[in-house]
């Protein structure tokens, strides 16, 4: 990895929140919820109705994942990924498209982004979802090549077989997966 | 020895105690043993030897030319002076015996001993300067350190440190020869036990003695041991920490201004290159230089400290080090600018570092979105706690450059995090010390239009508030009107949708209100209450109306958080009581015919919006009665007949159709006001009441606990506990309940006989409730009762043993609930009994554990085991109850041993699978300290839980194992490895949604697979790692959200998982 810095001071951005409604009921509840029911929510909870996976379960993936020139900020915190750029094809639901936005256009560690971007998908979502991961339309200047390195198999696969670049991409990925 | 000859009877008691010396002597030098020293030092104490006769009886053994000999002669000496009395040490001894341990240093074979009979000799009040250079001179010349043990390497120092402490005067005297005699011993030294006391030698020598010719001496042996690094030893049994050790010589570095331009230099190196920790003690460790050397010194290096500690701020490591740099930074400005007169100057005159980090960090702020402005920031606040004068100048640069970065049009995008930057100023300034409220007065004007505005930036608003927060919290800032101004600001935004408010904005929001109210609370009373009580509706919004309901919801959030002083609250309950009695009997009687229909059909949300006046009243005491708030028990008058009234009411006036105020859910909230308010009040207060209300409940009374706005219909009574009363009349026993269970243990039931009352409530519960609430409110108020006044009830409980009461469980005859129900009711009388360290208590739990073989109750009982102790919110202290310390400890004490050998060994596998059940129960209700140590009999035990059929169980089961994974005790991996493959196997197959209905237990068996890996070594688990990664990766494909997020970690630490 090049010490090389491609933005010293990257601008950073509010985070998003919980909506509000959910920390006073139930969802589509009449009834304000008790602060100490826990006994009765566990109870409630058993029933196994479908709660398919949506745009925010899989930005919640990914927004936490360490930027890897700024260690210390998220990937949301410096926009470089959103809620919004994550599309769910409306013809066949298993297909998503997971577009980030390089910080500036000459940023060499797109490709790390967009690889640990994949790798945090490819271990947290079904088998069945196939997922197109691209930067954001004339965000990069080497955008193209970039789309076809993230979406081509055998090179994430031959990535993931340097030592040293998967021991950093594990540090990036460590963020994401504290769980609250 | 020769017979003693007459003429020399009179000196004979003389002989015959060097005789004695003589013998001890000899005997000592035979067998070593204390006793012969010990009977030595008491004949000098008696005064029947002198201590030259000691040394006379010594006399061969000093000068024996075997080397043993002379090192056994000179030891016994130093045991004997080690133990004797300083009154018996006379000037002329201690002389004598200085010189001759002093004389025995040259002697390689005695200089140990010597060293020992010199560290007592020292201590001696006898002991003069004149010794004490004797000693050191001595010790100068003949000690080598090099040759001697730790030990004996402490005595050295020992000797040094008491003779510093004692004859500073004769060593100044002795001057170069002193401190050259001394540095040569300490050179070289290791062990931390000995630097302990060679760093506090060393600090007297630095502070005291004139050092200008050997500072960089002094410097060589202090700070070679820079950074500490030592760590102790596992059961070290000195007990010397690296942090003693760091202080200790922080004591040295810091002691003289000379060590300045030795030490800055090589500070900055280890700041650059050390490793975290290292970092943090440097930045330490100058906290306490920096001022010693002084201004000249910090000047010089001012330059190339601050370009060093900029680096641990805008690139820190870690949080830790970034505030120690920060502070650090500060020492350096303080050191600076402090004593220069720079207090009298204008702001002008700052020059130098302060000037131009200021001017640095305002540079980068003209990005204000950047990363860098953040530490940037960081620094220009710490610059406000320095020196006044810093201070002034550095709000002179910034606040200017921020206001003007806010008004700039081009900037525009960027308000917010200038707000957020101008907030961490004026907290700062706040937060300073130095600066009171004059420091920001000059900018008042600005910084309020500012913030103002503020508000209303998109994302600015939390900024914003935080920055009036800190100018309100200014003492001497605000004035009253300002203050005025700033909550008029804030109601706009109240004015607004508060429903669309983010959850850290309304937190703002409150805290500023708070401030606000703590100064003068009339701003918030007069403008913000009667806004959000405006907000309130009439009536409640209609079902599909989401949005007028989270309105609802977020101000009374509001209202429930900012009422909590008195007279607010008394508001509250005002305004929240008349909207809900307005809401549940509508002043005009309904429109006849299809109308009322209407209305039936669209109670819930007008009982929901009832419930939520309730629940906010209940949230608001609850929090009240928490901060033991004065005021509540005055509300056992002022409200409790308020709430009977309007459920009463609504039980006679409806006689049987619902109404608002008989949801059940609604009377649950009011139970719960009940108790909250009523257990504040004192004895004769409740003694009133529970007459009233025994009045009411027992003989259709309700004068006295019901008064209140409605008129009770004619001609219906009321009689809960009759067996034909309506189920709206049976829920009202949840309030009586509610009621009881807050009562002291000295107010008497009102009733002639309490047991048989008692009795009666019991059976009601049983038989006559319709529903688990009234049956639960039942058993509360038995069990409470049963807790606080067991005096009266011995014949009580004996009949109830005796009479095989809880054999009623095993009646077939009965439905299945009323059995399920007689346990409940056993279960509870048993908990009264327990948690007061009752002795029937055990006898209690044994009736239960006899159920076990019962085919339809025997699990609900089992169940039962752990519920005698587990955490309830009926028996607890504010309720009054009698609680036993550790009650829970001593059940599990008891019981434990005898569920693990049931399980082991009952007969027949049903019996077996009980006290699983008990088992894991139990488990769940008491601490884990309780368990741990059974662990190893447990962990089968839990394992065969896990197959049991029942989801619960199997749920408990799993938390038990995941409450006792702990990465950081070896013994419980230890037996998670030994079980590892099965434990896997097990929970895989639990977390699959195939497999496994329950969410719950597929979470836990998720949070279980999630922490394996740290339990377990890698190379034990490492042939499963492909079958989990691949049977997790089903489990991400779960419906439940829920469980997904706990596959997402599980499967990534599997994935981490390597060897």
């Amino acid at each position: 990895m090049s010490m090389e810095s491609f933005n010293p001071n990257p601008t950073v951005f509010a985070t998003a929140k919980a909506p509000r409604a959910t920390q006073f009921a139930k969802p589509h509840s009449l009834w304000l919820e008790d602060d100490n029911t826990d006994s009765e929510r566990e109870e409630e909870d058993e029933s196994n109705d479908a709660e398919p996976i949506d745009q925010d379960e899989i930005f919640e993936l990914i927004r936490s994942i360490s930027d890897p020139e700024h260690r210390s900020m998220s990937l949301e915190q410096l926009a470089v990924v959103s809620a919004p750029q994550i599309i769910f094809d409306s013809k066949s639901p298993d297909r998503i498209t997971v577009e980030f936005t390089p910080t500036v256009p000459h940023c060499g560690m797109s490709t790390f982004i967009g690889l640990s971007i994949r790798v945090r998908l490819l271990r947290s979502l079904p088998d069945r979802y196939k997922i197109d991961i691209r930067v954001k339309p004339g965000s990069h200047q080497s955008e193209h090549a970039l789309n076809k390195q993230l979406n081509d198999k055998e090179r994430v696969a031959a990535a993931l077989e340097n030592p040293a670049l998967l021991e950093v991409l594990e540090q990036c990925l460590s963020t994401a997966t504290r769980s609250a | 020895m020769a017979p003693v000859s007459d003429s020399n009877r009179q000196l004979g008691p003389e002989n015959a105690a060097m005789d004695r010396v003589e013998r001890l002597v000899r005997t000592w030098v035979a067998s070593g043993r204390p006793e012969e020293v010990q009977e030595t030092v008491s004949a000098i104490s008696a005064g029947q030897a002198s201590l030259l006769d000691v040394v006379k009886a010594l006399g061969e053994y000093l000068t024996a030319e075997e080397d043993e000999l002379r090192s056994k002669g000179v030891e016994f000496l130093a045991q004997v002076i080690a133990q004797c009395p300083s009154e018996r040490m006379n000037r002329q001894a201690v002389k004598v015996l200085v010189l001759f341990m002093c004389s025995k240093l040259e002697d390689t074979e005695t200089i140990i001993p010597a060293l020992k009979g010199l560290v007592s000799l020292v201590t001696q009040p006898a002991f003069t300067s004149v010794d004490a250079v004797d000693v050191v001179k001595a010790m100068f010349a003949h000690v080598k350190m090099r040759v001697l043990v730790q030990s004996q390497r402490f005595m050295v120092y020992t000797i040094i440190d008491s003779l510093v402490a004692k004859h500073r005067e004769a060593f100044l005297n002795m001057g170069d020869a002193f401190l050259d005699g001394y540095i040569s011993l300490a050179e070289g030294e290791k062990d931390p036990r000995n630097l302990l006391v060679a760093f506090a030698i060393a600090r007297v020598l630095l502070i005291e003695f004139d050092i200008k010719h050997h500072v960089e001496a002094l410097f060589n042996i202090t700070f070679c041991y820079f950074p500490i690094t030592f760590r102790p030893p596992p059961d070290d049994p000195y007990g010397i920490t690296s942090e003693d050790l760091k202080k200790a010589l922080r004591g040295c570095l810091n002691a003289t201004p000379e060590f300045g331009p030795l030490a800055v230099p090589l500070f900055l190196e280890k700041i650059t290159a050390g490793s975290p920790a290292t970092k943090r003690d440097t930045l330490q460790t100058l906290d306490a230089c920096l001022p010693v050397y002084g201004a000249s010194v910090a000047r010089e290096h001012a330059r190339k400290l601050w370009n060093t500690l900029k680096l641990e701020i805008f690139q820190p490591t870690d949080p830790e080090t970034e505030s120690m740099a920060l502070h650090t930074v500060q020492v350096l400005i303080q050191t600076i600018y402090s004593g220069t007169g720079a207090e009298t100057s204008e702001d002008d005159d700052i020059q130098g570092l302060a000037r131009d980090a200021c001017e640095e960090c305002i540079r980068i702020l003209k990005e204000p979105e950047k990363s860098q402005a953040k530490p940037a920031m960081k620094v220009l606040c710490a610059f406000v706690s320095t020196t006044p004068s810093v201070a002034k100048f550095t709000l002179a640069q910034a606040v200017p450059h921020l206001v003007k970065l806010f008004h700039d049009p081009a900037e525009a995008p960027n308000r917010a995090p200038v707000l957020r930057l101008l907030a961490d100023l004026a907290d700062a300034a706040r937060a300073s010390t130095l600066a009171d409220g004059a420091a920001l007065a000059p900018y008042k004007d600005e910084l309020l239009g500012m913030l103002t505005v503020g508000l209303r930036v998109p994302g600015g608003a939390v900024h914003a508030l935080d920055g009036l927060a800190a100018a309100v919290r200014t003492p001497g800032l605000l004035g009253d009107d300002e203050r005025g101004f700033a909550v008029h600001s804030v109601n706009a935004l109240l004015g607004g949708d508060v429903a669309e408010m983010g959850e850290d904005v309304s937190d703002k929001i409150l805290a500023l209100l708070g401030a606000v109210s703590a100064l003068a609370p009339a701003h918030v009373a007069e403008t913000t209450l009667p806004l959000l009580f405006g907000a309130l509706p009439a009536a409640a919004p209609a079902r599909a109306d989401d949005a007028a309901r989270l309105t609802v919801w977020t101000t009374l959030a509001f209202l429930k958080r900012l009422c909590m002083q008195a007279d607010l609250f008394g508001t509250l309950v005002a305004r929240l009581t008349a909207t809900l009695d307005a809401l549940c009997v509508p002043p005009a009687p309904a429109p006849a015919g299809p109308a009322e229909d209407r209305d039936a059909e669209d109670a819930e949300p007008t009982a929901a919006y009832a419930h939520a006046l309730l629940r906010t009243l209940a949230d608001a005491l609850a929090a009240k009665v928490a901060r033991g708030d004065g005021d509540v028990p005055a509300y056992t008058a002022r409200l409790l007949p308020a709430l009977f009234n309007l459920h009463v009411y609504a039980a006679l006036a409806h006689g049987g159709a619902d109404s608002v105020a008989s949801d059940p859910r609604l009377v649950a909230v009011s139970a719960e006001v009940v108790t909250l308010v009523l257990q504040t009040a004192d004895v004769p207060t409740q003694e009133e009441f529970v007459r009233a209300l025994f009045a009411a409940y027992l003989d259709g009374q309700l004068q006295g606990i019901a008064e209140g706005r409605h008129q009770f219909p004619e001609g219906r009574t009321f009689a809960p506990f009759a067996p034909d009363a309506s189920g709206l009349q049976k829920n009202l026993v949840l309030l009586f309940s509610a009621a009881v269970v807050a009562l002291h243990k000295e107010v008497a039931l009102a009733v002639p006989d309490e047991s048989a009352f008692v009795d009666t409530l019991l059976q009601w519960g049983i038989f006559h409730a319709d529903s688990k609430h009234q049956s639960d409110a039942a058993e509360h108020a038995v069990a409470a009762v049963l807790n606080k006044r067991t005096e009266g009830f011995q014949a009580f409980l004996t009949q109830k043993l005796e009479s095989s009461w809880l054999a009623q469980a095993k009646d077939v005859t009965l439905a299945l609930p009323v059995r399920r129900r007689v346990i409940t009711a056993w279960t509870w009388m048993t908990k009264a009994l327990q948690v007061r360290g009752h002795p029937s208590a055990q006898a209690f739990t044994d009736r239960l554990i006899e159920l076990f073989d019962d085919n339809d109750v025997g699990w609900d009982a089992a169940r039962a085991i752990g519920q005698v102790v587990s955490s309830d919110k009926v028996l607890t202290k504010k309720h009054h109850a009698v609680i036993k310390f550790l009650y829970a400890q001593k059940f599990a004490n008891v019981m434990l041993p005898r569920i693990i050998d049931g399980a082991k060994t009952a007969s027949d596998p049903r019996r077996q699978n009980a006290y699983l059940v008990a088992l894991t129960s139990l488990i769940r209700s008491i601490p884990k300290t309780a368990y741990l140590h059974a662990l190893p009999a447990l962990m089968p035990l839990l394992l065969r839980g896990l197959d049991l059929p029942d989801a619960e169980m199997r749920a408990n089961a799993i938390d038990t194992l995941l409450a006792v994974a702990d990465p950081e005790s070896t013994a419980s991996c230890a037996l998670v490895a030994e079980h590892a493959s099965s434990l896997v196997a097990t929970m895989l197959k639990n977390s699959m949604v195939q497999q496994m209905p329950s969410a719950r237990v597929r979470t836990a068996a998720l949070k279980y697979l999630a922490v394996m890996p740290s339990l377990v070594k890698y190379d034990v688990l490492h042939p499963q790692k492909p079958t989990v990664l691949r049977e997790l990766a089903k489990t991400l494909d779960d419906p439940k959200r829920a469980v997904r997020k706990e596959a997402v970690e599980a499967r990534t630490n599997w994935f981490k998982y390597t060897g």
